[in-house]
C-alpha cells in the first residue's frame, strides 16, 4: 500500500460518505408513484400548467406554456383560428386585450401573444423567440411561476427544505474537516513551506463544493395534497387517452372541446396540439416578419462560405492584392520554374511537369482574373454603398474570437437578417461586433451597407418593435455583454473623489482582482469602503446564505432606490431588477458614516443600471451608432 | 419416408408464416375494436351519470318552485311526467334516450323561465343553488355527450373501414348511435342586423 494512502483515505471517506448521504437524502424525497383514479371526465379547479407537473414528474415542461396557451383560448381571451386543414396554418387572434384576474404565467402567455401581434393577429408558428438568452429568461419565470403556484395551493414543494439543506451544510462543514487534514499531511509530506495554506484551501474548496451540490436547484416534490390531485388527475388522462380521435384535434378545436383540449395538452394526451404550438426557439432560416402589417414568413440565406462575405474593405483588399500577386507569381514564374526542374526529373514524373506547367499557368490566370475582380467589386462597393429599410428578423452571432483560458471569446461578427418588403428572400447582412447593440428583433431599421460584402456600415432604428416582437417584455440578456450586464466592475462604479467626498476621509481605490468587488483604503491604508455587486447564482446565494436580499427589522428603507434598498448601521443594501444586488459596507474608521451610504448607493444603482441599459441598448429612438471606419 | 423437396418445405412454411401474421392481424384488430366499443359503453355510462344526477335534481327544483308558483300546475306536471318518461327510458337504446331527455330539457326550460315572473322564487336561495347545479349539470351532460358521440364516431368508422369490417362483422360488432343534441341546437340561425 502506498505510504500516501491512508492520508488520501482520510478525506475521501467523509466526502464519499457525505455524497452518499446526499443520494440517499435524493431518493428519499424523490417523488412519489401515484395510482390514477378511474378514467373520469370531472375537471378539478387546477390551472393546465399545475396540471402538467403530475405527469412530467413535478417539472415545469413545455405542456404548462402550451395548455395554458390554450386554456386562453379555452377562456374566450384568444381565439385560434384555422383557415385550411394544415393545422400550421392557424392564426391567434387577440378577443380580449385586458383580460383580468390572469396569473403571473398566464398573463406572460398572454403577453407573449399580445406583444407579437399585429392588428390582434399573430400566426400560431410565429410565436417562437429568436434569441437564446431571452427564451432561456423566459421559460426560467414561467418555470418559477408555475411552481410558486402549485406551492400556493399546496401541491407541491421544495424537495430538500431548510433543515435538510442545514444537515447537509453542516455534514459538508464536518467533511472538509478530514479534506483539511488531508491537504494539510500531503503538503508536509510535499515538503511544502505553508502546509496550513493548503490545508485551508482544501478545506474551503471541499466545503464550497459540496455547499454548493447540496444548494444547487432541483424540481419540486409532491405533498398529500398533491398526490391526491394527481390521482384525480391521470383518472382524466386515462379518460382523454381512451378517444383516440382526441389526440388529433388541432388547436383551434378548443372552440368545441373547451378545457378539455388544454388540460389534455397539460397531460399529455394531445398529439397534433402539442406538436404545432413552440414557443421554443424558431428557425433562424424561415422567421416570421411583421414588415408591411401583415405577418409573412421570410426565407433567409446565411452565406457563412463566401470568401468575401462580412469582410473589412482592407481585408478585402488584402485577399485581392494576395491573388494577383500570386497570379503574378504563377504566369510569370512557373512555366520557367517547371521547365528547368522538369531535365533532372525522372522520365515519368517529367512527363507530369508538361502537365503541370500548363495548369499552374492556368491557375495563375485564374488567381489574376479573381484579384482584378475583387478589387473591381471592392472600389465599386466602397463607392456605392446601399441603404435599405426594414425589420430585422434575426440577429445571430456568426464570428468570434476563440478566447483563451483567461479570455472568454469577443464576438466578432453577427448576422443581421432584414425583411426590406421587396421579397420573401433575403440575405443576412454582416453585422459587426461594435454595432450589436444598436438594433433588436422587430425594431425597423435603416442600414447603409455594402452590398457586395454585405458588411454593415451604420444603423439607424426607424421604429422600435414591440415589446413581444423584441422576444417578450423581458430585460434582455445580451450574451456578448452577459457579465457587464449583470455584474457591473465594482470598481469603475465609484471614483476615489466621491468616496472621499461622501466619506470626509482621503480615500483610495485598492485595486481588486475579483470584478464584483471593490475597495476603498483610507489614509492609513486601511479598508474604509467595500463595494459588491453580485448577479445571477451569486446573488442568490447571497440571498440564501447571508440574506443579504433580507431588510432587517431594524433597517431604515430607503426608497426609490432599485427594487428596494435599506441602511443598516455601516451597510447599505439596493436590490435591483433582475435580482442583482449592490451592497456597500464601511470598514475600519469609516465606520459610524451611515448617513454618507444613501448617496453614494443612489449613485451606485445609477451606474449599474445604466450601464446594464447600455449592454441592453435600452435607449429611445431613433438611435444612430457608427461604426470607426475598416 | 419420403422427403418433402425443398421447395414443398419453403412454401409450406411461407403458408405457415402468412396464416400467422393473419392470424396476429385479425387478433390486434379484434382486441381495437373491443377496446373502442369499451369506449362507446365508458363514455355513455358518464352520460348516464349525468343524467341520473339530473333527475335527482329535478324532484327538489319541482318542490320548490311548488311552494312559490303552485298554480303553474301544467309546466310543473310536464316536468314531472317528461322526468318520469326519462327515467322509463333508462333502458333504451341512446336514440330513445335522447328523444326523452331532450324533451326534459324543454319542460326544464319552460320551469326556470318561470322564475322571471316569481321574484320571491327567484331571490330564493335554494332554487338558485339547484338552478346553479343543473346548468352546472348540463354543461357535463354537453361535454360527456361530445365525448360519446366522438367515441361512436370512431367506432363505427373503425367497424366500416377494411380490413376491420372483416372481423367486425362476423365478431358480432354492430353500428352505435349517436347521442343526439337538443333540436333547438340545430335550428336555423337567425341572422339579425
Amino acid at each position: 500500500m502506498p505510504s500516501w494512502f491512508p492520508d488520501v483515505a482520510l478525506g475521501a471517506i467523509p466526502v464519499a460518505a457525505w455524497l452518499a448521504c446526499y443520494g440517499g437524502v435524493l431518493l428519499a424525497t424523490r417523488p412519489h408513484a401515484v395510482t390514477p383514479a378511474p378514467a373520469s371526465l370531472e375537471l378539478g379547479p387546477e390551472p393546465p400548467a399545475v396540471v402538467s407537473l403530475f405527469v412530467n414528474g413535478w417539472r415545469v415542461t413545455v405542456d404548462a406554456v402550451e395548455s395554458t396557451l390554450l386554456d386562453l383560448a379555452a377562456r374566450r381571451i384568444l381565439e385560434f383560428r384555422q383557415p385550411a386543414d394544415d393545422p400550421r396554418q392557424t392564426t391567434i387572434h387577440v378577443l380580449d386585450e385586458r383580460p383580468t384576474g390572469l396569473n403571473p404565467y398566464e398573463q406572460r402567455v398572454f403577453d407573449r401573444v399580445a406583444g407579437l401581434a399585429v392588428g390582434g393577429v399573430v400566426p400560431l408558428t410565429a410565436l417562437t423567440f429568436r434569441d437564446p438568452a431571452r427564451a432561456k429568461a423566459w421559460w426560467k419565470r414561467i418555470r418559477a411561476e408555475v411552481v410558486a403556484d402549485a406551492r400556493a395551493r399546496g401541491l407541491s414543494q421544495r424537495r430538500f427544505g431548510r433543515p435538510i439543506v442545514v444537515a447537509l451544510v453542516l455534514a459538508a462543514a464536518l467533511a472538509a474537516l478530514p479534506v483539511a487534514v488531508m491537504a494539510y499531511r500531503l503538503a508536509v509530506r510535499g515538503g511544502d513551506d505553508d502546509p496550513s495554506g493548503a490545508a485551508l484551501a482544501g478545506g474551503f474548496l471541499c466545503f464550497l463544493t459540496l455547499f454548493l451540490i447540496a444548494a444547487r436547484p432541483l424540481p419540486d416534490r409532491d405533498t398529500a395534497a398533491g398526490r391526491e390531485a394527481a390521482a384525480a388527475w391521470l383518472g382524466v388522462r386515462d379518460w382523454l387517452r381512451g378517444h383516440e380521435a382526441f389526440a388529433d384535434l388541432p388547436p383551434a378545436a378548443v372552440a368545441v372541446w373547451d378545457r378539455y383540449l388544454p388540460y389534455g395538452a397539460a397531460l399529455g394526451t394531445t398529439r397534433t396540439a402539442s406538436a404545432v404550438i413552440d414557443l421554443g426557439l424558431g428557425d433562424q432560416r424561415r422567421p416570421w416578419s411583421s414588415y408591411g402589417g401583415v405577418w409573412h414568413r421570410v426565407r433567409v440565406r446565411y452565406p457563412r462560405w463566401r470568401p468575401w462575405y462580412g469582410r473589412t474593405a482592407p481585408a478585402l483588399a488584402f485577399r485581392a492584392l494576395l491573388a494577383l500577386g500570386a497570379g503574378w507569381l504563377l504566369v510569370r514564374w512557373w512555366r520557367p520554374f517547371v521547365g528547368d526542374v522538369s531535365p533532372i526529373l525522372p522520365e515519368a514524373l517529367g512527363t507530369a511537369a508538361d502537365l503541370v506547367a500548363p495548369a499552374g499557368f492556368g491557375a495563375g490566370l485564374v488567381l489574376i482574373g479573381y484579384g482584378f475582380s475583387s478589387a473591381a467589386r471592392l472600389i465599386h462597393d466602397r463607392l456605392s454603398p446601399v441603404t435599405v429599410t426594414g425589420q430585422v428578423l434575426w440577429i445571430a452571432l456568426w464570428q468570434s474570437t476563440s478566447g483563451g483560458e483567461d479570455s472568454p471569446p469577443t464576438p466578432l461578427v453577427y448576422h443581421l437578417a432584414v425583411d426590406d418588403g421587396t421579397g420573401e428572400r433575403t440575405t443576412a447582412w454582416a453585422m459587426p461586433a461594435s454595432l450589436h447593440g444598436s438594433c433588436d428583433t422587430g425594431d425597423t431599421v435603416r442600414l447603409t451597407a455594402r452590398r457586395w460584402s454585405r458588411r454593415v456600415d451604420t444603423i439607424t432604428v426607424v421604429e422600435r418593435g414591440t415589446p413581444g416582437h423584441r422576444d417578450g417584455a423581458e430585460p434582455k440578456v445580451d450574451t456578448s455583454r452577459a457579465a457587464t450586464a449583470t455584474n457591473s466592475r465594482a470598481t469603475d462604479l465609484l471614483t476615489s473623489a466621491e468616496v472621499t467626498q461622501a466619506l470626509g476621509l482621503a480615500a483610495t481605490a485598492i485595486p481588486m482582482p475579483i470584478g464584483m468587488l471593490a475597495q476603498f483604503a483610507g489614509p492609513d491604508g486601511k479598508p474604509v469602503l467595500m463595494i459588491q455587486v453580485l448577479g445571477g447564482t451569486l446573488s442568490r446565494v447571497a440571498t440564501r446564505v447571508a440574506g443579504l436580499a433580507q431588510r432587517p427589522a431594524r433597517a431604515t428603507p430607503l426608497p426609490g432606490v432599485g427594487d428596494e434598498a435599506w441602511l443598516d448601521e455601516d451597510r447599505a443594501v439596493a436590490r435591483l431588477p433582475g435580482g442583482t444586488l449592490v451592497a456597500l459596507v464601511l470598514l475600519g474608521d469609516a465606520r459610524g458614516r451611515g448617513a454618507a451610504l444613501p448617496g453614494l448607493l443612489t449613485t451606485l444603482v445609477s451606474r449599474v443600471l445604466t450601464d446594464r441599459a447600455g449592454a441592453a441598448d435600452g435607449g429611445g429612438s431613433p438611435i444612430e451608432v457608427r461604426q470607426s471606419s475598416p | 419416408m419420403t422427403r418433402l423437396s425443398p421447395s414443398v418445405v419453403a412454401l409450406g412454411g411461407c403458408l405457415c408464416l402468412l396464416l400467422v401474421l393473419l392470424l396476429v392481424g385479425v387478433v390486434v384488430l379484434y382486441n381495437r375494436l373491443v377496446r373502442l366499443r369499451n369506449q362507446v359503453d365508458a363514455s355513455f355510462a358518464q352520460i348516464d351519470v349525468q343524467l341520473q344526477r339530473r333527475h335527482d335534481l329535478i324532484p327538489n327544483l319541482v318542490e320548490t318552485v311548488k311552494g312559490y308558483a303552485a298554480h303553474e300546475k301544467t309546466t310543473l306536471d310536464a316536468v314531472i311526467s317528461a322526468r318520469d318518461a326519462a327515467v322509463a327510458a333508462g333502458r333504451t337504446g341512446p336514440a330513445g334516450r335522447a328523444e326523452t331527455e331532450n324533451a326534459l330539457t324543454q319542460t326544464l326550460g319552460r320551469l326556470v323561465a318561470l322564475a322571471e315572473a316569481y321574484p320571491n322564487l327567484k331571490a330564493n336561495e335554494n332554487f338558485a343553488r339547484l338552478q346553479s347545479e343543473l346548468a352546472n349539470t348540463e354543461d357535463k351532460i354537453a361535454y360527456a355527450r361530445q365525448f360519446y358521440n366522438s367515441a361512436v364516431q370512431t367506432y363505427n368508422t373503425a367497424i366500416q373501414s377494411i380490413p376491420a369490417n372483416l372481423v367486425a362483422g362476423p365478431a358480432g360488432f354492430r353500428a352505435r348511435e349517436f347521442f343526439l343534441a337538443p333540436d333547438d341546437g340545430r335550428g336555423n340561425v337567425q341572422v339579425r342586423f
